[in-house]
């Protein structure tokens, strides 16, 4: 091959820098995401007659997750805003289990800081939009064995109709939080719904197959050396049971014993879940309400400013009008992030004391349930061990 | 608990060389706990002027919009005067951009709005007499009576501060001056540009305000520090009980 001539070669370079450049210009845009399909108005299904024991499948919810923005995105005052969606992480689980609680389907169902190898079914969420308008949720339910139940994304959107007079706050009225139907509910009751189905789908057999993994589940991971071979992996690559030991095994009691000491811990870490639910719950509502007004009010301003051009005047009516209009929208922009910071003030206590419940254990809720965990661990090798000695 | 006789007794055996190094580290010990709680010095964050405090107009040193009008007036009509002598094409002179730091931002040309309404805009826009001015590391907040506040970070470069359908706000800093710069629709900028004497008694603000690319109208308000009285009470928001304010602890 002939080498090329100097000025062939740039002349070569620049044609295929220019068409670089053109194919990097000419890179689509990516569509914007399809609008999210609403749940719409959902009835939850109720059971009339109770369910079967292997149908009373223990739920742990897991506390929900927000993804983390990206530096670039933060604008100032976003920290604000941030807090309240971390504690959402922690107050939506709480609409869930009591829709499921509702629906009479289930058997104990508890919000868990992580998820918890005693119990049949996880449901784990993460908030992609939460505000007084707009919920969407993505949902993922597996049971112990492995199975995925649900993977889904919820939507709904809330009208003004949702939130009666009551929520708005003024000195005279307080808001009673009790009997107010959540703006989202008909999320919850899909949701519900959708694990009624997935249960319902399975066979008793199947049902009472998962109650005993679960039950294995929890002896391996107190003591993985004795139950290793209890389970193992199926073909289509779920937990099964492979040797069971004998129901009146002495390690079977103890693990037995053991799971209800630490389901009475869980039961406790959920009920200290509840008390910042019910805390939280007058506040949270009120923000929300907060929130709608702020959208509907800056949808208002836009489309205002959309339909008027301020006129072709240049008078100092005109000027003053133009800047008094973005004064007003920025001071109400900021009694909002105000609002908003006011908000995270009066659930500061509740947050706190949350993480200063248990006695002994120390650091927030989440690090005192994993030291639970290996104390009941611990537990477990002593008296284990005890016993070996003994006999 | 250690027994002090004991140390006592065993610092008397050992030679004085040793006794006067173990003071000289018994000495340096806090000064290295102290210098452990100094701040670390981060040389990435600039170092600005301290604005804080509260501030109050001086009258006698800012300037009278109606004043400061007449002799805008009086200077345009000389340059006018002066372009029709020399026959030129009766454009009108492109005003300087305004820059923070050293990016301008852009401008549109046309027929902008009249001078007095400009002048009276920046009336309007000033006319608060106090300001209350807060400062960290990480930001400056100016707060003034019926207006939202102007809050800028403490970094290099331009900050977009607040954006919506009516305007976006920006702000940055020109050396040791804050600037704020106000961007309304029809090409409506005003401009904020703080600065303050290093002994913290003076404060300056110019006020600048151009329609449509023409020549900014430009109102200084000069301020003074003065000590506020301490707020009596202490006042948080709060979503279910509206403002909630407790007695302020007070050093006498």
């Amino acid at each position: 091959m002939q080498p090329l001539s100097h000025p062939k070669a740039i002349k070569l370079l620049c044609i295929l820098l220019t068409a670089l450049l053109t194919a990097c210009a000419q890179t689509p845009i990516e569509p914007p995401a399809p609008p999210l399909d609403l749940v719409g108005r959902v009835s939850l299904i109720q059971a009339i007659t109770p369910p079967s024991q292997p149908q009373l499948l223990e739920i742990g919810i897991l506390v929900f997750t927000v993804d983390d923005k990206q530096q670039q995105e933060y604008q100032p005052g976003d920290w604000i805003f941030d807090e309240i969606i971390q504690k959402e992480t922690r107050f939506l689980p709480h609409l869930l289990k009591n829709t499921l609680l509702e629906s009479n389907q289930w058997g104990a169902i508890r919000v868990i800081p992580e998820r918890d190898p005693s119990l049949d079914l996880f449901v784990s969420g993460r908030i992609i939009k939460s505000d007084g308008l707009n919920l969407v949720l993505e949902i993922n339910a597996k049971d112990s064995t492995g199975r995925e139940w649900l993977n889904k994304i919820y939507a709904d959107a809330a009208g003004f109709g949702d939130y009666p007079e009551s929520t708005r706050f003024t000195l005279d009225n307080t808001f009673d939080a009790s009997n107010f139907i959540d703006p989202f509910q008909d999320v919850y009751n899909q949701i519900s719904n959708d694990l009624l189905a997935v249960r319902d789908s399975l066979s008793e057999q199947s049902l009472g197959k998962l109650n005993s993994v679960t039950e294995m589940t929890y002896a391996r991971d107190l003591s993985p050396d004795t139950f290793a071979r209890t389970l193992v992996e199926g073909p289509d690559g779920l937990l099964m049971l492979d040797s069971l030991l004998a129901r009146d095994d002495p390690m079977l009691l103890r693990v037995a014993d053991m799971q209800y000491r630490h389901q009475l811990f869980i039961d406790t870490v959920d009920e200290y879940y509840t008390t910042l639910y019910d805390d939280i719950k007058p506040a949270y509502v009120l923000w929300r309400r907060y929130s709608i007004d702020e959208i509907s009010e800056a949808e208002a301003a836009r489309q205002q400013a959309e339909s008027n051009n301020y006129g072709n005047s240049s008078g100092f009516l005109s000027l003053s009008q133009r800047y008094d209009r973005f004064k007003w929208s920025k001071i109400f922009e900021r009694e909002f992030t105000e609002l908003a910071s006011g908000f995270n003030t009066e659930l500061a206590p509740a947050i706190l004391e949350l993480n200063t419940q248990v006695r002994g254990l120390n650091g927030t809720m989440e690090q005192q349930y994993r030291e639970w965990r290996g104390i009941l661990r611990s537990l477990f090798e002593l008296e284990t061990g005890e016993s070996i000695t003994g006999q | 608990m250690i027994n002090a006789t004991l140390i006592q007794q065993q610092l008397r055996k050992m030679p004085r060389p040793g006794r006067i190094l173990l003071f000289v580290i018994a000495a340096m010990a806090p000064l290295a706990q102290a210098m452990d709680d100094l701040p670390i010095l981060n040389l990435n964050r600039p170092i600005r002027l301290d604005f804080s405090g509260s501030w109050e107009k001086d009258f006698r040193r800012s300037d009278n919009w109606e004043d400061e009008l007449g002799r805008s007036m009086r200077i345009r009509q000389e340059a006018a005067a002066r372009q029709s002598t020399q026959g030129s094409s009766g454009r009108s002179r492109s005003a300087p951009p305004i820059a923070i730091g050293n990016v301008n931002l852009s401008r549109s040309s046309g027929r902008g709005a009249n001078i007095v309404d400009v002048a009276r805009l920046a009336e309007y826009i000033s006319r608060q007499s106090t300001l209350k001015i807060t400062q960290t590391r990480e930001e400056i907040r100016i707060e003034r009576r019926g207006e939202a506040a102007l809050v800028c970070g403490m970094d290099f470069g331009i900050m977009e501060t607040f954006a919506n359908e009516h305007g976006v706000e920006v702000c940055g800093w020109d050396g040791q001056q804050l600037v704020f710069q106000i961007m309304l629709p029809d090409d409506l900028i005003v401009a904020h540009r703080f600065s303050v004497s290093a002994d913290q008694q003076l404060l300056n603000l110019i006020t600048s305000i151009s329609s449509k690319g023409s020549e900014p109208f430009n109102l200084i308000q000069a301020f003074n520090h003065y000590d506020a009285p301490v707020d009596e009470f202490e006042c948080v928001q709060t979503l279910s009980r509206g403002r909630v304010c407790n007695q302020a602890d007070v050093d006498f």
